[in-house]
């Protein structure tokens, strides 16, 4: 019924559903769905044996069921990858499917019939008569004389069972004549299909001579099989063992050693077939493949089995098995193959510019490797691959690097991710190929990245350069997973390219700026401040910040700026998050390791124990029922771990009606701890004091020592310089320095300069549109200062870090020669900064003199340690 | 709690009375550096500073639980390095009085 035609089976639908009581067909799910999804009238493909087949191999590579998930991922990879190619062989007709002879002559009796049946040539009747025969006939068994079928297969099976067997056991010279007979045989047959080869004419030799070469394989592996007997029990034993071949002591002489039958014939195809004719086949071979390349057709099949017979005559050989191909067709092909495309290299370098040059160059590769594929034997797919790059590419190196260099600013600034794609394509294979490729991307990158830092200009320099190198970093480095397949050889190149780049300074004498702009992007991005930055945004630039730092020559003086910032934020309660403040450290522990991050994690614990010991304080307050009046929270900072010294520390009194409570909690403290001595950073306090002597409150947040001079104003409007210094005990400067500052704010005033004569007044007509400020203390403005400040409190940190450096090798090694000594520290220091030859001298000096090393006698260069 | 304070201290009339005064202190924060009360900064056992952890502290990552130690003498190390040192000999490495703790550091 699947053949018949879709509409005319519709009519016969109902009448179908009454004549089938039962419902079996009609009821069926594919007959209610209706004649057009089965109907296969005029259709030709009635199969899924491609998807079966495809099934089948997949399931083989497989090989096991109920896979578990990540191996069926793998498997399907490799699968995907081969996606490709399949696609190309469907294209270029050289994969196609294949229908067995009786299916197709099956094909044709309906196609037939079906054009019968529409010029109603027959009846209905006899059409599914007819196609239903035709469908079933050949799964019939054909009638078939058993008799007389039998005796003659059983001539030929008794012929070669008993007499090669016979022949064999007989008496020995048997066996000698049956080879020798069995040999002339072959010589004969050999020498016969050679004639007829040859006299098939130049034009069709190769096609003959593959049909030929195919039967006489076939036949020769028959009768390998039907002469086992004689192999194995007599041809074998003469044959020396396979070890014996190996070490060598036998020289390989074929001719007077009998073979085994199948060796024998394919020996004699060799001698008598191939070597005649292998000049000719050449040519012809060489031909045919030429034409190809010139995109003419060629008979695939001929020509993969002509090139391949040379792999298969050989199959019987223990070594060597490559031997004739390579000789008869491999070598000289290769050699025809690098003419060719020498010639067509440089008739390309004449024609096009470099680019289409390029482009053109890998078309050529992948044909050929292509072409490999269609015709070669696998051994020799890498060898015309290398060919080809040897004459197209490794010989116009120069040609390129031309190109390159004339033209490398341009290609890297417009990205002609082609072109420097199809560079890297073509340069990769070649050895050395690359090296100039990548020492002109660095060149570009470190370009762009310099150009990108002296550049820095007005304001919020730190995000300029912080932005920027992240920029060009981004940048490349998206270029080079992009165009350059993310190769190591060129990542290599970006970070030397950006450390130059972000390690830059404008002359030898002028610290590094990079670390401090650095540390102060973070300190911005790490305060509170009026745009809010979103957590997780906030989270991926801190993260980037760790790109730029881990180029960062001078770790330590990162370091040294970040510390100092980090104390402000804390103490000032500026932070913006905390758990970003604490992110950040253990990034910056991860990249440079836990020393190098020990203080910043104290400071962050100071505070968070400051916090629990603010309650604790509050709770003994309570339990003793004292009242201080002031409300106060303090923090108690582990010295050593903070960036502030405790020298230098200005004479000052606390305002009498406040002592009292520093007294308290001095108590508190050394009731809970011992041994522990407390000194008060006043310069760091901070204090929110009610002005209410105006028009309307005022809120103000100042300094402690601009709070003590403030609150003297309670008692009297007016004070003198004198009874300022008397009651805060602070030196002379220092307390113009804050009058000043006070002075500047206008809340008091003064007749002309501050000097120790001077009478200050309260503003009482004092006004400022904000009803909380702050003053700024005038400690925060000596930034310069403070930065000397920092790098000299590196330097002298690094010298302590040399030193010991030195001190730890020298104790390991007990003598070294100074320049292995100078390596070692360098490479010792070289996470945290990268010391100078002359500190490492200096410091090894100061080491001698204290008696750690000496200079060992009768040396110039080589150092001791002294126990 | 913190407001409750300031209330009552103006209330008690012991701080500032409302309006009496020009300034009134709302919130004070105070800034304190603790360091070990000891006569010499470094430890004359292992050379390291006495306020960061001894370097057997520092490599096992126990800083928070390494401490001072004193002596009759007035002498202070580390904790530990103390320890280890009056397994070999009990006298104080700087004077050579008999080592007796006075106080150990909290």
């Amino acid at each position: 019924m699947t053949y018949r035609n879709a509409p005319s089976v519709k009519k016969y639908h109902p009448s179908l559903q009454r004549n089938d009581p039962a419902g079996v067909a009609s009821n069926s799910e594919w007959i209610r769905r209706g004649p057009g999804n089965w109907c296969s009238f005029r259709r030709l493909i009635r199969t899924n044996n491609d998807c079966e087949g495809w099934h089948r191999r997949f399931n083989c590579r497989a090989a096991r069921e109920n896979l578990p998930f990540y191996v069926l991922v793998e498997l399907l990879e490799k699968e995907a990858r081969l996606v490709n190619l399949g696609l190309q062989l469907v294209a270029e007709h050289s994969l196609t499917t294949t229908n067995k002879k009786s299916s197709k002559d099956r094909q044709e009796t309906l196609t037939q019939l079906w054009t019968k049946y529409e010029e109603k040539n027959i009846s209905t009747k006899d059409f599914f008569t007819a196609s239903l025969d035709e469908k079933t006939m050949s799964l019939k068994p054909r009638h078939i004389d058993f008799d007389s079928t039998w005796s003659t297969l059983l001539e030929t099976v008794r012929g070669v069972i008993t007499y090669v067997y016979a022949l064999c056991v007989a008496v020995d010279p048997l066996v000698d004549q049956l080879y020798q007979e069995t040999k002339t045989f072959l010589e004969k047959y050999v020498q016969e299909l050679h004639n007829k080869v040859i006299a098939a004419g130049e034009d069709h030799l190769l096609s003959s001579y593959h049909r030929y070469s195919e039967e006489y394989g076939k036949g020769a592996g028959y009768l390998n099989q039907l002469y086992r007997y004689l192999n194995t029990a007599f041809i074998k034993k003469k044959k020396h063992s396979e070890a014996d071949i190996n070490y060598g002591r036998f020289q390989l002489d074929s001719v007077d050693q009998m073979m085994e039958i199948g060796e024998l014939a394919l020996d004699i195809w060799k001698r008598l077939m191939v070597e005649p004719l292998q000049n000719v086949m050449l040519k012809l071979i060489l031909r045919d493949i030429q034409s190809d390349r010139e995109d003419m057709t060629v008979n695939q099949n001929v020509l993969h089995g002509v090139i391949n017979s040379f792999v298969d005559v050989e199959q019987y050989r223990k070594k060597n098995q490559l031997l004739l191909y390579e000789e008869v067709f491999e070598i000289p092909f290769l050699r025809e193959t690098g003419d060719y495309y020498r010639k067509e290299a440089s008739q390309l370098k004449d024609e096009c510019t470099c680019s289409e040059y390029m482009e053109k160059v890998i078309q050529k590769l992948d044909n050929e490797n292509f072409r490999s594929r269609k015709f070669l034997h696998p051994s020799s797919y890498a060898k015309v691959t290398h060919e080809c790059q040897q004459r197209m590419v490794a010989d116009h190196l120069q040609f390129i690097h031309e190109f390159l260099k004339s033209d490398c600013k341009e290609l890297m600034h417009t990205e002609r991710r082609k072109d420097l794609g199809n560079m890297y394509t073509l340069l990769k294979p070649i050895q050395r190929g690359l090296g100039f490729l990548i020492q002109q991307v660095e060149d570009h990158i470190r370009q762009m990245g310099l150009e990108a830092v002296k550049n820095l200009k007005g304001e919020n320099i730190p995000a300029q350069f912080v932005e920027s190198m992240l920029n060009v970093h981004k940048r490349y480095t998206e270029l080079i997973h992009i165009v350059f397949q993310g190769d190591q050889q060129f990542i290599g190149a970006l970070d030397k390219a950006c450390a130059v780049a972000i390690n830059y300074r404008s002359t030898v004498k002028v610290p590094c700026k990079s670390p401090e702009l650095l540390a102060k992007y973070c300190d911005n991005l790490l305060k509170k401040s009026s745009k809010g930055v979103a957590e997780a945004e906030l989270d991926d630039m801190l993260s980037s910040c760790i790109t730029v730092f881990k180029y960062l020559d001078d770790k330590d003086v990162y370091q040294r700026f970040y510390a100092k910032m980090l104390a402000k934020r804390l103490i000032y309660g500026q932070s913006a998050s905390m758990d970003a403040e604490e992110a950040m450290i253990n990034r910056l522990k991860q990249a440079c390791g836990y020393e190098f991050t020990n203080k910043l994690h104290r400071m962050f614990t100071d505070v968070n124990i400051s916090t629990d010991l603010s309650c604790k304080f509050s709770e003994f307050l309570k339990r003793d029922s004292i009242n201080l009046g002031i409300n106060f929270s303090i923090m108690v900072l582990q010295a050593g771990a903070w960036p502030i010294g405790q020298s230098n520390l200005p004479t000052f009194a606390i305002p009498q009606e406040l002592e009292r409570s520093v007294r308290m909690f001095e108590l508190f403290y050394s009731q809970n701890f011992s041994g522990r001595k407390l000194t008060w950073m006043h310069t760091f306090c901070s204090a929110e004091l009610k002005v209410n002597h105006l028009k309307r409150p005022y809120f103000v947040t100042m300094g402690t020592f601009h709070m003590t001079i403030i609150l003297l104003f309670n008692s009297s409007d007016s004070h003198t310089f004198r009874e300022i210094l008397d009651h805060t005990q602070l030196p002379d400067s220092e307390l113009s320095k804050q009058l000043q500052c006070l002075i500047d704010t206008k809340i008091i005033v003064t007749e002309g300069d501050v000097t120790e004569s001077s009478t200050f007044r309260l503003n009482m007509e004092y006004t400022n549109k904000r009803t909380k400020f702050k003053i700024t203390a005038a400690m925060a403005k000596e930034t310069a200062q403070d930065i000397d400040q920092a790098h000299s409190a590196v330097d002298k940190d690094r010298k302590m870090y040399i030193e010991a450096a030195i001190v730890r090798t020298m104790k390991a090694r007990k003598v070294l020669k100074h320049n292995l000594l100078i390596q070692e520290v360098i490479s010792q220091a070289r996470s945290r900064f990268t010391p100078s030859i002359s500190m490492i001298k200096k410091c090894t000096e100061a080491l001698i003199d204290k008696q750690y090393l000496e200079r060992t006698p009768q040396t110039t260069d080589e150092y001791s340690y002294v126990a | 709690m913190a407001d409750d304070m300031e209330v009552e201290a103006e209330r008690e009339g012991c701080g500032y009375q409302k309006n009496d005064k020009m300034f009134t202190l709302k919130k004070w924060n105070l800034v304190a550096m603790w360091s070990w009360d000891v006569e010499c900064d470094t430890c004359a056992i292992c050379r390291v500073q006495v306020m960061d952890a001894c370097l057997r502290c520092q490599a096992e990552n126990k800083q928070d639980d390494c401490v001072v130690v004193w002596g009759e003498c007035n002498h202070s190390f580390h904790n530990c390095c103390m320890t280890l040192w009056v397994k070999q000999n009990n006298r104080c490495p700087l004077c050579q009085q008999d080592w007796v703790v006075q106080r150990i550091g909290k």
